[in-house]
């Protein structure tokens, strides 16, 4: 109690003694590492910005405890801290509070937040004392495994700015929560399986005491009151738990008969339907088999695998939401007053806006004012930046690379371009039909088996040993060779795939995108962004190699993306230049120690300088292999030619090689300049026809969907322009770094820059589907030798009773030893 | 062994409690996260 008095007085009246002895042992010791995180800080308190910003926070707000705390409950967690220092006005916009603050009953107002860098119970601690230091807070509750807080507040007192604000000093960025209804759905999901679970459990429970009991007695000798008694007990515990427990297999068994398509959960709800049906009568007619305890046991497995399945589903799909929650969703309004931050909601056509560079632009509109280059990468897939001035037209979501522009919308939100392709991929989404998964099409042939095999049981017996016989032979045979380990072969597979892949940075969004990529089709990828690294750099230096330091001297105060490239690549000391001018579209010109220097397009520098035929063509050569040609002159001849282009990821041609060996078809599939994309194609050892350029968003579509006629395709992409037609693949994967589209529209989430993880993805989907076929075999087996017995009227349910666990046992063992989406032993990562 | 008709309906009894209570911890929405909850625990307050 004595500490948490501390905590508590901490935020009141006894700050002094309390934080002030906290404070001293932290600095005594700063040789340790960083004041706030503990990693190296190089001697200095601090490692980084952040964390000083952070402990200056704490210590200012009365919260050194947080450090006693975090030594305390955290288990090598820590990280440095990250602060923006944004605003946050928009959280006080109207628009805001309509669209995602909920009214209470109690006339308070609740909020759902993503925070950022949450880890630990340390975390939890700092951010649940936010209600004591920010006026009209009435409660923050944090769920770690979501990020997600909820925050209660008066919204006649506090101010959201305000709490975003504290939150984001403490070191945990804000963004507003948009799965607020997803979750309650899914929530509800889930309470309703977990009670499954449970009265599926307790059943099973008892029904085995029960189940021993009569087995007992069946050695043993029973008075058969008791026995009679036992079995009237089962079945009252068994027929109506199970009823409501295995609701969830009779109601897709009776989706699959009403839509005519195989399905697993058919021969499940049979066996089950059988065995309670015929358990019952049995009771009541005081004698045969009762099966009650395997049935129980059956539906509590069946049940886990799903609870199992269904969670690591929910953490793939919860893992893409908290990228979607980091992009941006904020406007710059320019109104007579100045700027002010709004929702994007809030922005209509005929705004004035304001993009700063590095900023996204947020609407469809015309340039007002301002000169800048636009990266539309991400959504046309060009390389190059385009350059726009006042009177062009620029797109929601390009990148806004060197100046600030006011922009007068045109269209906003779902009327902009980006918007309509967000409709279509949409639209593409819902079409796609389910695929026939593959256990289903075992399913299929089992239960056709099964029926046959029954029927013909129930005939011979009956011909030889009398109806009744026969009933019991062909009824025993549905009941034991119900499914259980065939249905737990696909879950336990994939879902101990989904959780390896995910800790090797690839999420996978459903189990059978495993499936749709185990067999070698075709393959698109895009080029920017995905082949390519997605960032202009210098490539090509023909002439005088001096030269280059002068250039760069005279681009250093530049913002354009060509010159940021230049000054990256040239490792020298700053010349100093003099007297620079810029020209939007032409180059810059500059006095480096006396020497004038012009950099630039070939068409703007030669109308300034001579030119030697070498270099002339040089330009040319370099033009026609896809580069960006630039050209220096010094004192008004030029002297060299550079070469710019978005470089080819190192891993992309060895992954590209292990596809191909594999049996993957690969295509380039790309909205940039046809020559570019040739040029990469060729560098990747493709033959020019496998590399189209020049491709619209909705040529992708297209052709993806007339590929899609011969065979599966796999989509592998990372702009608005590829996520239409990752919607209409076979499969859609989205690389590290993709656009918030692909990140939806994608069933695979890379998160590691470079392609290598591809070939892994790949890889580890056919071991996975290995696997489940093995699982199937193993399963299959058990149900042969228990059909066989039941067959030939050897069953006995203490047979059934043991069979059944014993098949669930080896379909756990032989997933749990599958090799897809293992670590490689040489780069295992290190714990953190 | 006639006690078997008495004990047994009470152990299922006592076992229905458990489900009974089962059912309302889910609904009051103890289960629905179940990892910030164990590292609370931690701290004092």
């Amino acid at each position: 109690m004595t500490s948490a008095a501390t905590a508590a007085s901490g935020t009141g009246t006894g700050t002094g003694t309390g934080t002030g002895s906290d404070t001293g042992t932290g600095t005594g010791s700063a040789t340790g590492g960083c004041l706030h995180c503990g990693l190296p800080a190089a001697g200095k308190d601090f490692c980084c910005a952040g964390c000083e910003v952070v402990h200056a926070a704490l210590a200012e707000h009365g919260l050194d405890a947080y450090y006693k705390v975090a030594d305390r409950v955290s288990m090598g967690e820590r990280g440095p801290a990250r602060t923006t220092g944004k605003s946050y006005a928009e959280l006080d916009d109207p628009a805001f509070r309509q669209l995602h603050v909920q009214a209470r009953a109690d006339g308070l107002a609740e909020v759902a937040f993503f925070l950022e860098d949450v880890r630990c119970a340390a975390c939890v601690w700092l951010v649940e004392r936010v209600p004591a230091l920010c006026d009209g807070v009435a409660e923050v509750r944090l769920d770690l495994g979501r990020s997600r807080a909820d925050v209660v507040f008066d919204p006649a007192r506090a101010s959201l700015a305000d709490t975003a604000r504290m939150l984001d000093r403490l070191g945990h960025p804000v963004h507003p929560y948009r799965g607020v209804d997803r979750d309650r759905l899914r929530q509800q999901d889930d309470r309703a399986l977990l009670l499954k679970i449970g009265v599926a459990g307790a059943a099973a429970g008892n029904v085995m005491l029960l189940a021993f009991a009569l087995y007992a007695g069946m050695f043993g000798g029973m008075a058969a009151g008791q026995t009679s008694f036992f079995r009237w007990t089962s079945m009252l515990v068994a027929v109506p738990a199970l009823g409501f427990a295995a609701m969830p297999f009779f109601r897709g068994a009776l989706g699959a008969l009403t839509t005519r398509r195989l399905h697993l959960d058919l021969p499940i709800a049979l066996g089950i339907l059988v065995g309670l049906v015929w358990g019952t009568l049995n009771v009541v007619r005081g004698t045969g088999e009762i099966y009650f305890d395997s049935l129980a046991m059956l539906v509590f497995l069946l049940l886990v695998s799903r609870w199992v399945q269904s969670k690591q589903h929910r953490k793939a799909a919860s893992a893409a939401e908290l990228l979607h929650a980091l992009t941006p969703r904020t406007a710059r309004r320019l109104r007579e007053g100045g700027v002010e931050e709004v929702p994007l909601e809030a922005i209509v056509a005929g705004d004035r806006v304001e993009v700063r560079a590095g900023d996204t632009v947020p609407v469809d509109g015309v340039v007002l004012s301002g000169a800048s280059a636009l990266d539309a990468g991400l959504l046309t897939g060009e390389s190059r930046p385009a350059e726009v001035v006042a009177g062009d037209a620029v797109h929601a979501g390009t990148v806004n690379l060197v100046g600030p522009l006011v922009v007068s919308a045109t269209a906003a939100g779902e009327a902009t371009r980006i918007g309509q392709l967000a409709r279509r991929i949409e639209d593409e989404g819902r079409r796609r039909a389910a695929i026939q998964r593959f256990v289903d099409r075992v399913a299929g042939r089992f239960v056709a088996v099964v029926l046959a095999v029954a029927a013909l049981t129930a005939i011979g017996w009956s011909l030889t040993a009398g109806p009744r016989v026969g009933l019991e032979h062909a009824m025993a045979l549905l009941i034991v060779t119900c499914p259980c380990a065939l249905a737990l072969a696909t879950p336990l597979a994939v879902s101990i795939a989904l959780g390896r892949a995910a800790r090797r940075g690839l999420l996978v969004k459903g189990g059978d995108a495993l499936e749709r990529l185990a067999t070698p089709g075709l393959v698109f990828l895009d080029k920017t962004g995905t082949l390519t690294e997605g960032r202009i750099r210098l490539t090509d230096w023909i002439g005088d190699s001096d030269a280059r330091v002068l250039a760069a001297a005279v681009e250093r105060g530049s913002a354009h993306p060509l010159a940021r490239a230049l000054v990256a690549e040239v490792d020298a000391d700053d010349l100093g230049a003099t007297d620079v001018h810029e020209v939007l579209g032409g180059g810059v010109e500059g006095t480096v120690r006396g020497r004038r220097v012009t950099v630039g397009a070939p068409p703007w520098v030669t109308a300034r300088a001579s030119v030697p035929a070498g270099l002339r063509s040089a330009a040319e050569v370099l033009a026609t292999a896809g580069k960006t040609p630039v050209l220096v002159a010094v004192d008004g001849r030029v002297v060299a030619a550079a070469g710019f282009a978005d470089a080819v990821r190192p891993d992309a041609a060895p992954a590209i090689e292990r596809l191909r060996a594999d049996g993957w078809r690969v295509r380039i599939l790309s909205g940039d300049d046809p020559r570019i994309v040739r040029a990469v194609g060729l560098s990747l050892g493709l033959p020019l026809d496998a590399c189209r350029g020049g491709v619209t968003p909705e040529g992708k579509l297209a052709a993806v969907r007339e590929a899609k006629a011969a065979g599966p395709v796999v989509m592998v992409g990372d702009g608005v322009n590829d996520a239409a037609a990752m919607a209409a693949a076979t499969c859609g994967v989205a690389v590290h770094g993709s656009a918030e589209a692909s990140i939806d529209a994608a069933d695979v989430l890379v998160r590691r820059p470079g392609l290598a993880a591809l070939v892994e993805l790949f890889d580890g989907a056919a071991a996975t589907l290995a696997v489940i076929r093995r699982n199937l075999r193993v399963s299959l087996a058990y149900n042969l030798v228990g059909g066989t017995l039941a067959v030939t009227g050897l069953i006995h349910p203490l047979i059934a009773a043991v069979l059944m666990p014993l098949s669930s046992l080896s379909v756990l063992f032989s997933s749990s030893r599958s090799r897809g989406f293992r670590a490689p032993r040489q780069e295992k990562e290190s714990p953190r | 062994m006639i006690t078997l008709y008495l004990v047994l309906p009470l152990a299922l009894l006592v076992a229905s409690g458990a489900v009974a209570a089962f059912a309302w911890s889910i609904r009051s929405g103890q289960m629905d996260d179940l990892e910030t909850p164990p590292r609370r625990i931690l701290l004092d307050d």
